[in-house]
């Protein structure tokens, strides 16, 4: 049994964002409910307001505009999974929604919700980073453009502020020769360790033109991890693949892993480097 | 979950004690602690610990009990609260040590922290970091506090 | 912020007309009620299991428009306008579905506990892809748990009844 609360339903982001900043603490967004109700079950959070967001239009579409893909925040898994416009144009992301939770959640849970959870075990942040992707928050009379690798503060915390709603995430459409892969381990109902690599080539196809990393499951929050891109940006693919082992370790290390039921530090630092090995010659073979 | 952190303070061992069993200050250091109260000076304490991770608060109305004492020296502690919100608790041992080294005290201390019910549900990996974060707070609060004072 | 910062709200109620099992079903409802225990409490539709109780096993499965849902970890009032259907609404006028048939020819279930949502997710399954890989079977089939069975008479009970769902329709 759930606490009593009462539901608002706004009939515009901006009439959600007035209602969150006059109820403070004893409202929150509520979507799918995925991971809220959970923890409302559970009786760790109590509210005495859900602000129902799904009415809202306009918000869970995936469009091709200008050169990105917009992502409406109240996407369902289901609907990214079977999106036209990302099996066409980003299939790693279809990937990793195909595997998200259950197919009960993918029905019902959102990308926005589980963005703005921020579940340490969760998929899409890490992609989301590695693709670098902008994330778009609105308030009532304001609109603000986060970098997916600044949004994620710590577990279950983001830097979305009381009274703002995520809207929308923006999806750089890939460039020329390159490739994005994004691998998960977990043997548990939620990943345990999740890597994402995207890297172009360069000119000649021979080296490695721009890399990005990032980790994420592991610790407390997804994080991009510089330090081991630097080990494989501009690097000839023999010499990219050759420094595979200390990247990982680096990135391992970057991770913060947190021993856990999941697996000990070392174990999930271990793993992010199978991964990223495995990741990068799978971004490899799609350029 | 046992912590260990030692703290330098550029103060004399004297400053420091006397600094500890200033209720009101010492608290302040405390993330999260509010409202300290002396219930029987040098032995029984309370105080309100106020926690969050992310969405997730918790409120724990704290009894502090002082077990050992040795003057300028060393203090052992024992701590419990409840939270019945979310159907958790929290029981604390706290092993402070004072030493001092060349013109430096050394303020070191021992923590063991359980908690239990509800809030273990986050899981022992979060709560551990945040109580490594608030440890690591207090003893820099301590140090600035200390060593801020004329 | 204060401590008595919780303060019980008034209650709502939110009045929800929707298909259930075929029928209109109109029932008043407060936000924070559980489709769980709507269904089975209220509507004393006691095929759907609390079984976990975090939306992982399955046991909960209900339709919703046709597509797999957790009742457990869903508000009741979400159902507004939409059609729901639980194992109970799955026969035909005391025709069992060919799902129903298929899971007592080839063994699919042993206590039955996991049974209704595993029958409703497979369902989900057939409307959407009634030609379906093992592997894909498997993928859908994911979040339904069963302790008994080892699953694997469950895929022969979903492949039988696929291939005669499809012979039908021929």
């Amino acid at each position: 049994m759930l606490r009593r609360f009462r539901v608002e339903e706004p009939e515009s982001v901006k009439e959600a964002s007035e209602l969150l900043g006059r109820f403070g603490e004893s409202a929150k967004v509520y979507a799918g409910g995925t991971e809220l109700l959970l923890a409302m079950k559970e009786g760790l959070i109590q509210y005495e307001r859900l602000i129902n967001i799904k009415q809202l239009k306009g918000l869970n579409e995936v469009k091709l505009e200008n050169g990105a893909i917009r992502v409406g925040a109240l996407c369902t898994h289901h609907q990214l999974e079977t999106s036209p416009v990302l099996q066409k144009n980003l299939l790693s992301l279809v990937k990793l929604e195909q595997n998200v939770a259950n197919v009960r959640v993918r029905q019902v849970g959102t990308l926005g919700g589980n963005l703005c959870f921020a579940e340490p075990h969760a998929d899409p942040g890490t992609l989301l980073m590695a693709v670098g992707a902008t994330l778009v928050a609105e308030k009532q009379a304001s609109k603000r453009e986060i970098a997916a690798e600044d949004f994620f503060v710590d577990a279950y915390e983001t830097c979305l502020e009381a009274d703002e709603v995520l809207t929308e995430i923006q999806l750089p459409m890939p460039a020329g020769r390159s490739g994005v892969a994004y691998l998960k381990f977990g043997y548990l109902e939620r990943p345990s360790v999740g890597v994402a690599v995207a890297l172009t080539l360069n000119g000649g196809g021979k080296s490695i033109g721009n890399i990005r990393i990032a980790v994420g499951c592991a610790g407390p929050a997804p994080k991009r991890v510089p330090e081991a891109e630097e080990l494989l940006k501009g690097k000839s693919i023999d010499e990219a693949t050759r420094n595979l082992q200390k990247a990982g370790a680096v990135a391992g290390s970057a991770a913060q892993a947190i021993s856990d039921l999941h697996g000990s530090q070392e174990y999930k630092e271990h793993i992010v480097g199978v991964l990223l090995k495995r990741a990068f010659q799978s971004a490899l073979t799609q350029c | 979950m046992q912590f260990e952190k030692e703290v330098e303070i550029l103060a004399a061992k004297e400053k420091v004690w006397n600094f500890i069993w200033d209720v009101d200050r010492f608290i302040a250091c405390v993330p999260g602690c509010k409202e300290a109260k002396t219930l029987e000076e040098g032995k029984r304490y309370a105080a309100t610990m106020i926690e969050k991770v992310g969405p997730f608060r918790v409120e724990f109305p704290t009894t502090i009990e002082v077990v050992e004492r040795e003057e300028l020296t060393r203090i052992k502690a024992q701590a419990s609260g409840a939270d019945n919100k979310i159907g958790s608790r929290m029981k604390l041992e706290l092993d402070v040590h004072l030493r001092e080294q060349d013109d430096k005290t050394v303020l070191g201390f021992v923590v063991n922290v359980d908690i239990l019910g509800k809030l273990a549900a986050l899981g022992h990996g979060i709560i551990k970091r945040k109580a490594d974060q608030v440890l690591d707070e207090f003893a820099q609060a301590v140090k600035k506090r200390l060593e801020g004072d004329v | 912020m204060s401590k008595a910062m919780f303060r019980h709200p008034d209650s709502q109620t939110i009045p929800v007309s929707f298909t259930l099992n075929g029928r209109l079903q109109e029932i008043d409802l407060e936000p924070h009620e559980l489709l769980l225990d709507v269904v089975r409490e209220r509507l004393g539709l006691t095929g759907a299991k609390r079984s976990c109780d975090v939306q992982v096993c399955g046991a909960c499965t209900l339709l919703v428009d046709g597509r797999p849902v957790s009742a457990c970890t869903t508000l009741a009032f979400e159902v507004r306008g939409r059609s729901v259907l639980t194992i109970e609404g799955l026969a035909d006028n005391g025709k069992l579905h060919p799902l129903q048939e298929a899971f007592i020819e080839h063994g699919g279930f042993q206590c039955g506990f996991c049974t209704p949502g595993m029958i409703l997710a497979a369902k989900a399954l057939l409307d959407e892809n009634p030609n379906p890989t093992e592997e894909e079977l498997k993928h859908f089939m994911h979040g339904n748990i069963c302790r008994c069975t080892g699953y694997k008479k469950i895929i022969e009970s979903i492949m039988a009844a696929a291939k005669k769902m499809r012979g039908a329709r021929a």
